[in-house]
């Protein structure tokens, strides 16, 4: 029985990184997180009164110790989360994120002799720490990158951000491709450990983290070498030029427009947060 | 009006202890369709580089004489006023595109030179370049044709009066080529765009440039008018150019007295019809291809096959539907077809990389994919493990896992750098025996580099090798385990003729290493000297395999897949309607006699 | 005839050098965000698995364009395109890491030497650790309220980050950083330079050997990094207050609802306005 569960585990275990984490696969989310859902309410806001929006419910959460007011908080993006239509990755890499940082915590706790009273604020952090990231996830994901790397251009971030946030999107492709194929020599040449013992699992796991660091070193021979190109081509396209230009940042963000969704949005969102603020006071 | 005029240029770049350009003078027209040729390393891409002032400007190094363009001299002009005088298009021109959609990317460079009307001017790029159906995709939907016209686009949306491109054709198939070229003959013709490629391929220049120019290791040879340059064989080929095949025929008919020593030599199919009409065609048939396989021990075989990639709306795009193939132990298979048509999916779906969303893929009779739904495959995987074995018929159907594929298929990717894991050609090649625990596999990685070359070169880490060394290596590094299969993606690829030439050898060579070997390819001059069975792929599907007779002989599939049997097949055609000659050796034998004169 | 000699392209080199670090560290903490299941027990091994990439591409390159590109590459790759942007945590994630970063890259006048090289790999890791873990803790701390009052939660948090912190210090900093930088610097060291068109640090180009400026230097550097720590959270304590005294009445529910009635009105006249113009 025991050696059932042993060999279940194991297997759990062995198919972890590379198996199951397809690279494809991580490639088709990230892009269908960023590019996949332009049709939804969210993805069809200014992105300035996204950020703004975000401002308010990536910080106040944590200074509140309301219970109510955050349950609110966290409804209304629980609810702007599923607005924005984002990839099922991130989503658990959220609920992940969440518990990494509170469920432990829990764990700990209880071991040094606390009780229940941790409880309590156990919840108001995972509230907090929810709230901010799904407001995060909101606008971070539910934007097009292209229109984020504006509305943080509009409020003044360093020009070198905004292109970085496109050229991310451009080059990640091209990355997880030739880095799937560097890992593919290391499959086809390489000899991994076997898989059959829980100690052989074990190897395994280690060897696969060894190949990923190893990776790198071709990978980054390979990167320079593209960078080299990129930033010729850059130079060329007046990357530089434009930089410092006034008048290139003025027609670039000429194209951002407020409708009256972009007001509507955070006057609802206000509105909500006003309600459960006066319901929280009353009770 | 010269639109460059250049006058003792003499370039050489950091440390570098000789110029790359030597005391270069030279003029090139306005509106001029120039082909700038040389050996490898002559040269080309630093003098176009001095073209657009990326050298000097960016590039450092020490620089003498001048450079002017449209009038401007390169050393005062800022980098960022010559870019709007000319557009350049790399090599590596996936490289140069840095935004992630098709329009952006187009009008980028207009948008950071802040022109009011950037989307417009980016649109007319497109559709100049025909991508305006394209305009709203993401760069990584694009095939590898349609990202080279991008990059074209987005140097034209600056509306440039040159335009530079370093072997556009590179990693084209044949119609994605020639689309390429009409459009450059457009640009050139009805825009009067002046326009400049490095390129190795001589029919191309034949059909599309009006002017050839020379560089022999950094220095000016000569600048002529195509026909004219075309006709200087032996300089050519001294400098590893190869004429058009049907250049080079005529020349060697004229060696044999065959043609009138004065006679111009063609160049083209056009030309060479009125030079060759004296000729007869002597019938012979062609030379037996190498002996096929004749053992019928099937080894790998698609049934109905259906694969597909995800796309991120969630509706699937179909690469193969229903592909059926059978390969025998000892073929030798060419797999050809158009870009996109399916040729390295075919290989990724042998080494396990892809699985198939439907169908069957046996290997020496095992399955490269786990039973669904049942525990017992997996059972199975842990049991054949044990045992050690890569015999398929001590188990009834197991299932390879991509490591025990990997011990029986080896690939060699298109672009050799991926193939590099190590900091030595040397580790490279031994990295797999030694992992594997090959006994002697230091005295065997020593007889690879030998037999590939490379022994002098075994300290050097592969990416720094020139593309022929790093072809090599990468062979040497597939066929190290002795696999039982060989896949090649792309094996010539990138390369000029010389080296192509040393790789079919090199290629010909290891037939007797390797048994089977499959190689995906565009180069039809690989396969028809190399390959004893070829498998045509279109749209998902095997629709001709066979003989190199009964491929190129069957006009409909040539249409049908969009492939082009090498120009002297189809000189040898044009001239007769049986003839089938793959190399101009054979074209010589066939066309040996000059008609009776009646 | 001109004759140019030396031209020096600085700016565009450093631009390579930050395009090619964000992408490695990018794509290295895209991964890393992907593999939480190295949780074994209470013990988080979420450092930085990858920070040998920049810390390696630091001693090679210009220090403070690989602090920089890097940085921005875990911000874009891992933060915006995972959803995982954490507000002003990245903030002071960011500014680890190129401190973290700078220094190391800083601390290595000569590639070439393994001891030294193997110091700064060590003294950046424990330099960014050591600021995250201090960083770590006043976050839960002003999270909870009546931090000390609850039972057990002091101890445990400190507990928990301390032994985090030396966890990642034995563990990943020589496991992930340590080793690896070794491993690649000397491997890289004059091979990776000319793919980017430049030349290696050679006698004439190393950076200067580390003197009182460059510890003096990074002194500044350090005292400024915690001063930024400290100056942003000061700035949550004061919105802290500020937020304590709006939530104690009804007056910030209120100042909500007034907030969005502005903006309804704002939007009734807009409204009318472009329905004026349409018609």
């Amino acid at each position: 029985m025991s050696s059932d569960i042993k060999k279940k585990f194991s297997e759990k275990l062995s198919e972890n990184i590379m198996d199951k984490m397809s690279i494809d696969f991580l490639r088709t989310q990230v892009l269908k997180n960023a590019y996949g859902n332009k049709d939804t309410v969210i993805a069809g806001l200014d992105p300035r009164i996204l950020l703004v929006w975000y401002l308010f419910f990536g910080l106040i959460p944590w200074f509140s110790h309301d219970i109510i007011f955050l349950l609110g908080c966290f409804i209304l993006v629980t609810i702007t989360t599923m607005l924005a239509r984002v990839a099922g990755l991130v989503l658990l890499l959220f609920v992940l994120g969440v518990f990494s940082q509170t469920g432990y915590l829990l764990i700990v706790i209880l071991l040094f002799g606390g009780d229940a009273s941790a409880f309590l604020p156990l919840l108001t952090l995972s509230l907090k720490i929810s709230t901010v990231s799904l407001a995060s996830i909101t606008v971070f994901s539910g934007l097009d990158p292209d229109q984020l790397a504006n509305g943080l251009m509009w409020f003044g971030f360093p020009e070198r951000l905004s292109f970085s946030i496109s050229y991310a999107y451009r080059i990640l492709p091209v990355l997880l491709q030739e880095f799937q194929n560097i890992l593919l020599s290391y499959r086809m040449r390489g000899n991994p450990p076997s898989r059959k013992t829980f100690a052989g699992n074990l190897k395994y796991l280690i060897y696969q983290v060894k190949v990923i660091m190893h990776a790198f070193y071709p990978l980054m021979l390979n990167t320079a070498k593209r960078s080299r190109t990129t930033v010729e081509a850059l130079e060329l396209k007046g990357y530089r030029y434009a930089a410092v230009n006034k008048e290139v940042k003025k027609i670039r963000l000429s194209a951002l427009r407020l409708t009256n969704n972009d007001l509507l949005f955070p006057a609802l969102s206000f509105m909500w947060v006003a309600v459960t603020l006066l319901i929280s006071s009353l009770l | 009006m010269n639109i460059v005029e250049i006058e003792n240029l003499t370039y050489s770049y950091p440390a570098a202890s000789e110029p790359t350009l030597k005391n270069i003078s030279l003029q090139i027209p306005q509106g001029d369709f120039l082909a700038v040729v040389g050996n490898n390393g002559c040269g080309k891409s630093t003098l176009c580089k001095v073209l657009n002032g990326l050298i000097p400007h960016f590039i450092t190094g020490s620089f003498s004489g001048s450079v002017k363009v449209g009038g401007l001299d390169t050393v005062h002009t800022d980098v960022g006023t010559l870019a709007r005088k000319v557009g350049y298009v790399y090599q590596d021109f996936e490289n140069q595109i840095v935004r992630p959609t098709v329009l952006d990317d187009a009008s980028y460079a207009c948008l950071n030179y802040a022109i009011p009307d950037y989307a417009a001017r980016g649109l007319e790029a497109l559709s100049l370049c025909g991508l305006q159906e394209k305009k709203s995709d993401y760069i990584w939907q694009l095939s590898g044709g349609q990202t080279h016209l991008l990059a074209l686009a987005g140097a034209v949306a600056l509306r440039p009066d040159i335009l530079i491109l370093d072997e556009p054709i590179a990693q084209l198939d044949p119609r994605h080529a020639d689309h390429i070229y009409e459009i450059l003959r457009e640009l050139n013709e009805k825009h009067g765009k002046t326009i400049i490629v490095i390129e190795h391929h001589t029919d191309y220049i034949a059909n599309y440039c009006k002017n050839v120019l020379l560089l022999k290791d950094g220095s000016f040879a000569w600048q002529l008018p195509t026909q004219e340059a075309l006709q200087r064989v032996e300089e050519l080929q001294a400098c590893n150019i190869f004429p058009p095949q049907i250049t080079l025929a005529a020349y060697r008919m004229k060696q044999a007295g065959l043609l009138s020593p004065h006679a111009p030599l063609p160049t083209t199919i056009e030309t060479g019809k009125k030079i060759f009409d004296k000729l007869a065609y002597a019938g012979t048939q062609t030379r037996p291809q190498a002996e096929s396989s004749d053992e019928e021990d099937i080894i790998a075989r698609f049934h109905s096959v259906f694969a597909s990639y995800k796309t991120i709306h969630g509706k699937d795009g179909h690469i193969f539907e229903g592909l059926d193939l059978e390969i025998k132990r000892g073929d030798k298979i060419a797999v050809i077809g158009s870009n996109g048509a399916g040729k390295t999916t075919l290989m990724k779906l042998m080494i396990g990389l892809m699985k198939p969303s439907w169908g069957n893929i046996t290997i020496f009779g095992g399955n490269i994919r786990r039973q669904k739904g049942t525990n017992g495959a997996k059972q199975e995987a842990f049991s054949e493990d044990s045992s050690q074995t890569i015999f398929p018929d001590k188990v009834a159907v197991p299932y390879w896992s991509p490591e025990e594929l990997s011990r029986m298929i080896s690939l060699v990717y298109q672009n050799p750098e991926e193939m590099f894991i190590q900091d030595s050609i040397q580790a490279d090649i031994a990295y797999a025996m030694k992992m594997r625990g090959v006994a002697d596999y230091e005295n065997r990685t020593a007889e690879l580099l030998e037999r590939f070359r490379l022994t002098e070169l075994k300290e050097r880490d592969g990416r720094l090798l020139s593309g022929g060394q790093m072809r090599r290596a990468s062979l040497a590094i597939g066929i190290a385990l002795h696999p039982e299969i060989l896949l090649l993606d792309e094996p010539t690829a990138n390369l000029d003729i010389a080296t192509r030439k040393e790789i079919m050898r090199t290629l010909n060579d290891i037939k007797h290493i390797t048994k089977t070997v499959i190689i995906a390819t565009h180069d039809m001059q690989l396969v028809c000297e190399w390959a004893q069975r070829i498998v045509v792929l279109c749209r998902g599907k095997v629709i001709a395999d066979g003989t190199r007779d009964e491929i190129f002989g069957n006009a409909a599939v040539i249409a049908q897949a969009g492939i082009r049997p090498p120009e002297i097949f189809s000189m040898g055609r044009a001239l007769h309607q049986r003839a089938l000659c793959y190399t101009v050796d054979e074209f010589l034998e066939n066309f040996a006699e000059v008609q009776n004169e009646q | 005839m001109q004759q140019i000699n030396n031209y020096t392209a600085a700016q565009p080199q450093k631009l390579m050098i930050f395009v090619l670090t964000m992408s490695m560290y990018g794509l290295a903490t895209l991964f890393s965000e992907l593999i939480p299941s190295f949780q074994v027990g209470i013990v988080e091994f979420s450092v930085e698995y990858f920070l040998f990439i920049p810390l390696t591409l630091a001693m090679l390159f210009d220090p403070i364009s690989v602090a920089l590109g890097a940085a921005t590459g875990e911000l874009v790759f891992s933060e915006i395109m995972l959803g995982q942007f954490g507000g002003l945590g990245e903030l002071e994630k960011f500014i680890t890491v190129t401190i973290g970063v700078y220094i190391a890259g800083r601390l290595v006048s000569n590639p070439s030497n393994r001891k030294l090289v193997g110091f700064a790999a060590m003294a950046g890791t424990v330099l960014q650790l050591l600021m995250g873990t201090i960083v770590d803790i006043l976050k839960v701390q002003f999270a909870v309220e009546d931090f000390e009052a609850v039972a057990g939660l002091p101890q445990s948090v400190f507990a928990t980050e301390g032994f985090a912190f030396l966890n990642d210090v034995l563990f990943s900093g020589i496991l992930f950083c340590l080793l690896p930088a070794l491993y690649l610097v000397p491997k890289l060291y004059g091979k990776i330079e000319p793919l980017l068109g430049m030349q290696p640090r050679t006698k004439d180009t190393w950076l200067d050997a580390v003197n009182v400026k460059v510890i003096l230097g990074s002194l500044v550097g350090f005292a400024a990094a915690i001063a930024a720590e400290m100056l942003a959270e000061s700035g949550f304590e004061l919105i802290d207050w500020e937020a304590g005294w709006a939530e104690s009445g009804t007056a910030f529910a209120i100042g909500m609802i007034v907030a969005a009635a502005v903006i309804l009105v704002i939007i009734l006249i807009l409204r009318t306005n472009t329905s004026k113009k349409a018609g």
